[in-house]
């Protein structure tokens, strides 16, 4: 896979994201100054053209929220985001839709993501509506079936009838993968795609997600809580914590070489069924629930729950990214030590 | 959604609503209804009621006031009936005084204890119009009733009523069999014809009123050489026996048949309940959905103005818009549409609430659909069961509505509807005077048209929402 380093088709700069909790009328007028939620505070990183960049973290580091953001589903509190050259990060209506055709969303749930009342085709057809693509019923038709074959759900007009409640949950995916390429999109976000998937599925569907993606040249934005299947889908990786990014590089250095201790543990944490070991829980070396992102720990993000964690750690402010060359950012200040 | 798979819903949906009981009976009865509305001329035993129900001369050949006819089963003393006679036999006869006559003959079977209150002859004449009217009783004798002599009729209604234009006959008729003391005390002005008419002669007939049971018959001879005379035309021969006792329910103080007042009165009671309720839950769903899905600011708003109308004490309000605006039906039903819109807002918010935050709508805003077709294609159709039942389920409210309005007589008076058959009986202190049949029947089909609907809307609401099946 030759990708050219620098075409770089989106590039996020310094993305925030900040709720504002629900206050009644009396809490507002208290002196209590509200707590801002930061599920995304600050992170920056750039996918290239036909790459398939991974975003992971535990539940409520903030990578859902990344992926809303860069889908325009909310509206960043600040920083930029940048599409293929353009600024996307404030758009009107008009270039909203024009964003949306080319930027597509996968969703965790293939039960939910589908209105229970359209049949596959009207699922399918909907995309095509919305954009007004040109063509009657039956061109439209055709390019459904084009994109069922492309997610490899044969025959398609066996599926064309039926009601996502019909399907399983892998050929729902498929159905989901498939409303997102009727488009021609230049790229997807996949929000775990696999995560509610059986395991024997997984592995086809991520397969049928690689194939289309080469097929098409497509770039992915993959989100994700699984390290292992990061590593077999992914080029490179982010690992997000409480809302920043911890480490970033190609997905065989952070996975092989992670320098982040809470890489380190969340690979640590995959389990591994070898013999020998299957009776043995690990012993992590972290422990406790991530912390609220309104109440964020000051200094490194991390230090109360890294074992490796000294005073320094919050005391001083927070280490940014920097490259350990090849392209492998971390934002630990004690790494060298470790 | 295809025709196939509306008629699988469809027929799914009819397999569930076989089992509600009480649905059935509702949609038993709303058929029922619709039935008679369609085929409301077979229903009227007055056909021209519509458009005629405030109109007098139109009711003046029956009684007021009378029970319904069927009361005769539980009294003594059976009444005449209310009953119409428009076929006669027409026979050529030889009259003494007439010469050549041409004889309209209605036979009327009299198996009475007390004697109808008149009989009246009606026909439609044009040119010059004279007839000689006699009475044939089972006893043999003929009684004169007079004649009836019009002129320069141009296809005109012609009426003659015995109870005001037969007096003297047969009070000549009379003094033949009564006691000389009898007649002397009695003149031919405060006689009730028809009781004579009706009773054994006898000298004390003035007073005893012996019921003369049998075949009657009524005989109206029209001179031969009239007719032959091309401008003078009679047709439309009839007679009314006007009863005690008249009809299915009986009449009003207007002598109006109630019957058919409330038969015309359902078409109204089930436009103004539908029409209304179907409007006014159309633009409440949307409006709960609009408001859900927008939030923030416009939910804001849109509650608020909610809440004003909700908090609105609607009769008053009704009240004071029929009194200001000339009582129509379009009025009444757009002012109840401006108040019962209201009703599904509060559910329908809840449950749009709940469904925006579903992946699917996160789904279709992602691929870029406008706010519109979300709540067109994606909310909307989940709400319709909803708003199916909310519909049935309003329509009591709104023929209720209706009818108090018209019961303070703020209805439309170009209609006939229950309500103002109420508000009649009220004015003319139907209670007080024990004209139960023209309060309990409209009465009762408000209830039940309420009952219809509920039914349907409680056996509707059960099945499209399954987590109300415990109930």
């Amino acid at each position: 896979m030759s990708i050219n380093e620098n075409d770089v088709i989106l590039q996020v700069q310094d993305l925030k994201k900040h709720f504002m909790p629900h206050q009644g009328l009396l809490q507002s007028l208290g002196t209590k100054t509200k707590k801002v939620i930061k599920a995304v505070d600050g992170i920056s990183f750039g996918i290239r053209r036909g790459e398939i960049f991974g975003l992971i973290g535990e539940s409520g580091s903030g990578k859902t929220t990344t992926g809303k953001l860069v889908m325009k589903l909310i509206e960043p509190t600040s920083g930029k985001i940048v599409f293929n050259g353009e600024d996307v990060t404030i758009t009107d209506r008009g270039r909203t839709k024009a964003y949306r055709r080319q930027v597509q969303m996968i969703f965790q749930d293939p039960y939910a993501s589908m209105n229970p009342r359209f049949k596959i085709r009207d699922v399918l057809g909907e995309p095509l509506i919305i954009h007004k693509i040109e063509g009657d019923r039956l061109r439209h038709e055709e390019m459904i079936i084009k994109s069922l074959t492309e997610v490899k759900l044969n025959p398609p007009s066996d599926f064309m009838g039926r009601y996502p409640h019909m399907l399983s949950g892998g050929q729902r995916q498929r159905v989901a993968t498939a409303r997102t390429l009727i488009l021609n999109p230049m790229m997807l976000v996949a929000d775990e795609p696999v995560s509610m998937i059986d395991l024997s599925t997984r592995a086809e569907i991520l397969h049928m997600m690689k194939d289309v993606q080469r097929d098409l040249g497509l770039t992915y934005l993959y989100i994700t809580h699984d390290l292992s299947t990061a590593r077999y889908f992914t080029d490179r990786i982010a690992v997000m914590y409480l809302g920043r990014i911890v480490e970033m590089g190609r997905a065989d250095d952070v996975i092989d070489n992670p320098i982040h201790p809470y890489t380190r543990a969340l690979i640590d944490a995959v389990p591994e069924p070898e013999t020998g070991m299957v009776d043995i829980i690990k012993e992590l070396p972290i422990s406790g629930e991530i912390p609220s992102p309104a109440n964020i720990p000051p200094g490194c993000r991390f230090h109360t729950r890294c074992p490796y964690a000294k005073p320094v750690c919050s005391e001083q402010t927070e280490p940014e990214l920097s490259d350990v060359g090849n392209g492998h950012f971390h934002a630990c200040r004690r790494w060298k030590e470790l | 959604m295809s025709m196939k798979d509306f008629n699988f819903r469809l027929l799914e949906f009819w397999s569930d609503f076989r089992r509600e009981k009480a649905g059935l009976i509702g949609l038993g009865i709303l058929l029922f209804s619709v039935l008679v509305v369609l085929l409301e001329p077979v229903f009227l035993p007055y056909k021209d009621v519509n458009g005629n129900w405030r109109n007098i001369s139109y009711w003046e050949d029956n009684s007021d006031s009378a029970p319904p006819a069927w009361t005769n089963i539980f009294t003594t003393k059976k009444s005449a009936t209310t009953r119409q006679f428009d076929k006669p036999a027409v026979t050529e006869e030889e009259d003494a005084s007439y010469g050549p006559v041409k004889m309209y003959s209605f036979p009327y079977k009299y198996g009475y204890d007390l004697p109808p209150l008149d009989l009246i002859i009606r026909a439609r004449a044009s040119g010059m119009a004279l007839m000689l009217l006699e009475l044939e009783r089972p006893d043999g004798l003929i009684v004169n009733l007079g004649e009836m002599y019009r002129d320069g009729l141009e296809d005109d209604d012609i009426r003659f009523a015995i109870d005001t234009e037969s007096k003297a006959n047969v009070f000549d008729f009379a003094r033949e069999y009564a006691s000389a003391e009898a007649i002397s005390t009695s003149d031919a002005q405060n006689i009730k014809p028809s009781y004579i008419l009706f009773s054994k002669t006898g000298t004390d007939m003035l007073s005893a009123r012996d019921a003369l049971k049998g075949e009657y018959f009524l005989h109206i001879k029209v001179p031969a050489f009239l007719l032959e005379d091309e401008n003078n035309t009679l047709d439309d021969v009839r007679l009314v026996v006007t009863g005690r006792v008249s009809g299915i329910l009986g009449t009003d103080t207007s002598k109006r048949d109630i019957y058919s007042g409330v038969v015309a009165g359902l078409k109204w009671a089930l436009f103004i309940g539908i029409i209304t309720s179907v409007i006014s839950v159309l633009i409440g769903v949307l409006y709960g959905i609009i408001s859900a899905y927008f939030g923030g600011f416009v939910d804001t708003a849109m509650s608020f103005v909610f809440e004003v109308f909700v908090s609105i004490p609607v009769l008053p309000v009704l009240i004071v818009m029929s009194a200001i605006f000339k009582p129509s039906i379009w009025i009444i039903i757009a002012s109840l549409i401006v108040f019962s819109w209201v009703g599904p807002v509060k559910t329908v918010r809840s449950m749009a609430l709940q469904i925006k935050e579903e992946t699917y709508i996160e789904a279709a805003n992602a691929l870029g659909a406008t706010k519109w077709r979300i709540i067109f294609k994606h909310m909307a159709p989940l709400l319709l069961p909803y708003s199916f039942a909310n519909m049935a389920l309003s329509v009591p409210g709104t023929i209720v509505f209706e009818a108090s309005l018209s019961l303070l007589g703020l209805g439309d008076p170009t209609i006939i509807t229950w309500g103002q058959i109420l508000h009649d009986a009220q004015v003319s202190g139907a209670t007080l005077n024990g004209l139960w049949w023209w309060i309990v029947p409209p009465g009762l089909l408000i209830a039940l048209m309420g009952a219809t609907f509920a039914f349907l809307g409680f056996a509707m609401d059960k099945i499209l929402h399954p987590k109300l099946r415990t109930r």
